[in-house]
């Protein structure tokens, strides 16, 4: 909780020294408030903090591991998008308050235990979004963007809130230890329940943007401005997918029967669709987001499995994901392109060494190759359903196969000779985003050891 | 550890370095890591323990340790790197390659993973280092490489990259029976036979592409051409040397169990590869390509070989695998040689090299005889042992397997005439530099003096490979 207030406290503060005028007074109060955050949040793994008490939340080490992760992640995209938003200089303030207020509701969805904070905690993510995805106001398909992802949001949104309403109708409880006993004392299971559930998982599903709700991916992903994909796919998707694997554990004691079927086709259906659709994309931004839905996929099988590890293997897959994205949506903001065309990488790695090592490191450890860390988020995953699903992991490890082609394709074109290329400019921000991404890639395994 | 961290390290300081600091670099280097190789193969000599080098419990939720350690097998194949990389950097001393750091910090960080690979004592460090060597490899052809080599780089990498799937499904498969993926825990685990053919299974795709053996092979020639010289002899020398160690090393003993089920098609399409491999060989113009082909055909037998299990087929073919890593370290020299000097790799197009260039040619007419296994070169020795085998395996696959003494000898010598003998369509040829002269007289030497006495190799990896047999033999008659 105080981790929460602080950050809050954070984005109304930076929105107020942004009437100084002075950008970057809004960047250093915006990663001080951060920084003060994580720190927070790390004291609190050792001993719990009670300042102030709140009964919708409740933190343990899972929440402090996501949080800190997410805070991290929101850091590094400040930082990058701090080169865009300096430039209007009236507005700083609100980009990077909005990224923060989004972070808050990210921290509400790690640490809820009612329905009525989830509920909250979703929203304060979402709104900001909705705002951030048309913030490039000049540009058409931003506004277009910010339009879909906002009416088919708040569609999903009416659907996820509905079915709350027949959860509640059936257990007559907001509090997620009480559904799980009224759940578990109910002799035959209820029809209202059921549809409540469905309903509830049919909110996640597009929040995620899993297959058949995955249409607003790609146009949202590819309209909102560079910093805003990246924290979506990153930031949002871990906050969304922890949420409901929160949800789902503590509140209906695991997911089974129909309920897997459902996911094993929507987890199977996702791969392919954003596979099969990545193989032709000709826009990096395009790419990864149909890419982001096969990795959705692949996180969704971390949803079927019933263990105490789910959530930390979830975690490794999201903290590996999440410094490729990183790196990629950095490299996409040096090269600066309206177009976004794949190949204007064309040569990237000979004019800029450094920043081209990243981005194929970055690249390759999305196919999941070791010793990256993606290697380690997917063996992860794919172990903990072996003995359950194995024909689920062979499909996985098929659609793993296709992946790798259109990863190889962009990698070629950044190596790729071509004596008209120009130099990018790297500028510091950038260049320190890059290097610790670069550390991420290579030694987050030895995180994800640590942790798991 | 040290064998480790030496070409590690080089390989990032030798991104950096100056091109004079970078030949001494390459070269001191791979003389160091070969040293320290040879030193430790010395202290071994005659043992059959398991020496570990390092060992840490990584992490419980993978299953994986840091095990590095080694016994006779993985030294003969250290060895096989440790004498092919300072070589190949003596061949290439004054070429453009040796010149880029680009290529130098690739083949180092190729050295690193292929020393891993035979030294990692756990399913899923072998796993890690296994892909390393991808990357290194895939770079050094994509930056180097001659032609339209695109479309074939990305077959090489889809090919060898799904194949690797293969092998993690395997592994992952193996996790859900056991707590550790330690060598030693894996191949106690004494599986169902179920399993173990889908264990099996996985790991024998990831070889069979790698090898390359029949059926999976249609990305080797291509990706052969398309790499620089040095690179084809890193790809053909070590890198599919991998596959055939991995087989003896973890597929047979992980599932020794499914061994019967995939004898007899392993083998017969390990012979299927041997005869169609040889008779395109003999139909073709292109020089690398049929050194390719070649190589496909030896792999044949020697996969064959290891598929049989017995005491003399695995020594004979780790015999032959050091064998064919010389041979084809030379081959791909000479094809290189003929490349750089005639611009060309068409054999139509050469011809009556041997008079304006008579050591090239007498050097190059060791190594053809070499490759052809005549008596006194190591191939005879190997060769004779395996078909010898094979042959009492069953007598027509023996017959089969045998065609390739003589197709073997009519592609080599086909090429050889061709290129050397032949009318002279040639005014001028540089003979032999003193670097490359040097390099063929080394070889020549190892392969002359291991075909008389073999048994230095034999004491080498004898020992190990009768414990390795009696593990298995043990654990399935304890079933």
């Amino acid at each position: 909780m105080e981790a929460i207030i602080i950050l809050f406290s954070t984005g109304i503060v930076s929105l107020f020294i942004a009437m100084t005028r002075k950008p970057i007074l809004v960047l250093l109060t915006a990663l001080i408030g951060v920084t003060v955050t994580a720190i927070v949040m790390s004291i609190n793994w050792y001993t719990p903090m009670q300042w102030v008490k709140y009964d919708g939340i409740e933190t343990d080490y899972f929440t402090i591991i996501y949080g800190a992760t997410a805070t991290l992640f929101s850091f590094l995209f400040i930082l990058i998008g701090y080169s865009k938003f300096s430039k209007e200089v009236y507005h700083t303030g609100d980009y990077i308050a909005i990224l923060i207020f989004s972070l808050c509701g990210a921290l509400c969805l790690f640490s809820f235990t009612d329905l009525f904070m989830f509920f909250i905690g979703l929203e304060i993510l979402s709104i900001p979004m909705y705002v951030m995805a048309g913030s490039n106001k000049k540009n058409l398909l931003s506004s277009e963007a910010a339009m879909k992802y906002f009416f088919t949001g708040s569609f999903a949104t009416g659907v996820l809130l509905f079915g709350i309403a027949c959860v509640y109708g059936a257990l007559g409880t907001f509090q997620l230890k009480e559904m799980s006993e009224a759940i578990a004392a109910m002799k035959n299971s209820s029809a209202l329940l059921q549809v409540g559930m469905i309903l509830i998982l049919a909110g996640f599903l597009f929040k995620v943007g899993a297959v058949p709700f995955h249409f607003w991916g790609p146009d949202v992903y590819s309209g909102s401005p560079n910093v805003v994909t990246g924290f979506m796919a990153t930031v949002v998707k871990l906050a969304a997918f922890c949420g409901f694997l929160r949800l789902f554990q503590l509140g209906f004691n695991g997911l089974d029967g129909f309920f897997v079927e459902i996911l094993i086709a929507v987890s199977v259906l996702t791969m392919f669709v954003g596979n099969l659709s990545a193989l032709r994309q000709t826009k990096l931004k395009r790419l990864i987001a149909y890419s982001s839905i096969t990795h959705v996929g692949y996180a969704l099988i971390c949803l079927l499995v019933k263990n105490e590890h789910t959530p930390a293997y979830l975690w490794t897959y999201f903290f590996a994901y999440g410094f490729s994205i990183v790196a990629l949506i950095t490299v996409s903001m040096i090269v600066n392109d309206e177009n976004d065309d794949i190949d204007r990488y064309k040569a990237f790695a000979r004019t800029n060494p450094f920043a081209g090592f990243v981005m194929i490191l970055a690249l390759l450890s999305l196919a999941g190759v070791p010793p990256l860390v993606g290697f380690f988020g997917k063996y992860l995953v794919f172990s903990s359903a072996i003995e359950q699903y194995p024909v689920l992991i062979i499909i996985a490890l098929i659609n793993s196969g296709i992946a790798i082609y259109y990863y190889l394709k962009v990698i070629l074109t950044a190596i790729s000779k071509d004596d008209n290329a120009e130099k990018s400019t790297v500028s510091p921000l950038h260049a320190i985003v890059l290097s610790i991404s670069m550390f991420g890639l290579i030694l987050g395994g030895f995180v994800t050891f640590w942790v798991n | 550890m040290e064998l480790l961290v030496i070409p590690l390290v080089l390989a990032i300081i030798s991104g950096f370095a100056t091109k004079q600091l970078l030949k001494y670099l390459a070269l001191f280097g791979t003389l160091l890591t070969f040293l320290l190789i040879a030193y430790r193969s010395w202290e071994y000599f005659g043992s059959s323990e398991l020496v570990t080098l390092y060992s840490l419990n990584a992490s419980s939720a993978f299953k994986c340790s840091f095990h590095l350690a080694y016994d006779g097998i993985t030294l003969l194949m250290l060895l096989l790197n440790g004498i092919i990389f300072p070589l190949l950097v003596l061949a290439y001393y004054h070429t453009k390659w040796i010149n880029n750091n680009r290529f130098v910090s690739m083949m180092f960080l190729m050295q690193f993973a292929l020393i891993g690979v035979f030294l990692s004592m756990d399913v899923l460090l072998f796993y890690v280092f296994w892909e390393i060597t991808l990357i290194p490899i895939f770079l050094i052809a994509y930056w180097f490489g001659s032609g339209e080599r695109k479309k074939a780089l990305i077959k090489f990498f889809i090919f060898t990259f799904v194949g690797s799937l293969a092998m993690l499904f395997s592994i992952i498969y193996l996790g859900s029976f056991t707590n550790s993926f330690n060598y030693s825990d894996v191949v106690s685990l004494g599986l169902t036979k179920e399993v173990a053919v889908w264990v099996m299974f996985g790991f024998l795709i990831a070889f069979a592409v790698k090898a390359p053996i029949f059926p999976l092979h249609s990305w080797q020639p291509d990706t052969y051409v398309s790499s620089p010289s040095p690179g084809t002899i890193l790809l053909s020398a070590l890198m599919l040397k991998m596959a055939l160690y991995g087989m003896v090393r973890w597929m047979i003993p992980l599932a020794p169990e499914a061994i019967e089920v995939f004898r007899y098609p392993v083998i017969i399409l390990s012979i299927i590869g041997i005869i169609y491999a040889a008779i395109i060989a003999i139909r073709l113009d292109d020089i690398k390509r049929v050194f390719a082909y070649a190589s496909i055909s030896h792999v044949g037998l020697i996969a064959g070989g290891i598929m049989i299990f017995t005491k003399d087929s695995l020594y004979a073919s780790f015999l032959q695998m050091l064998n064919h890593g010389l041979i084809a370290l030379a081959l791909f020299m000479s094809a290189g040689i003929l490349e750089e000097r005639l611009q060309t790799r068409s054999l139509a197009q050469m011809g009556g090299v041997a008079k304006l260039a008579p050591r090239f040619a007498m050097f190059f007419a060791i190594i053809a005889f070499a490759s052809v296994s005549v008596p006194f070169s190591m191939g005879f020795v190997g060769e004779f042992l395996l078909l010898k085998e094979i042959y009492s395996f069953s007598w027509i696959s023996g017959l089969l397997a045998g065609t390739t003494l003589i197709l073997g000898a009519i592609y080599t010598l086909r090429a050889y005439q061709l290129s050397m003998f032949s009318a002279p369509k040639i005014s001028e040829f540089k003979d032999l530099h003193f670097n490359e002269w040097l390099v063929y007289i080394k070889i020549s030497i190892l392969l002359v003096v291991l075909g008389l006495f073999p048994h230095f190799i034999f004491d080498l990896v004898g020992p190990s490979i009768d414990k390795l047999l009696d593990s298995v033999f043990t654990i399935n008659l304890l079933k």
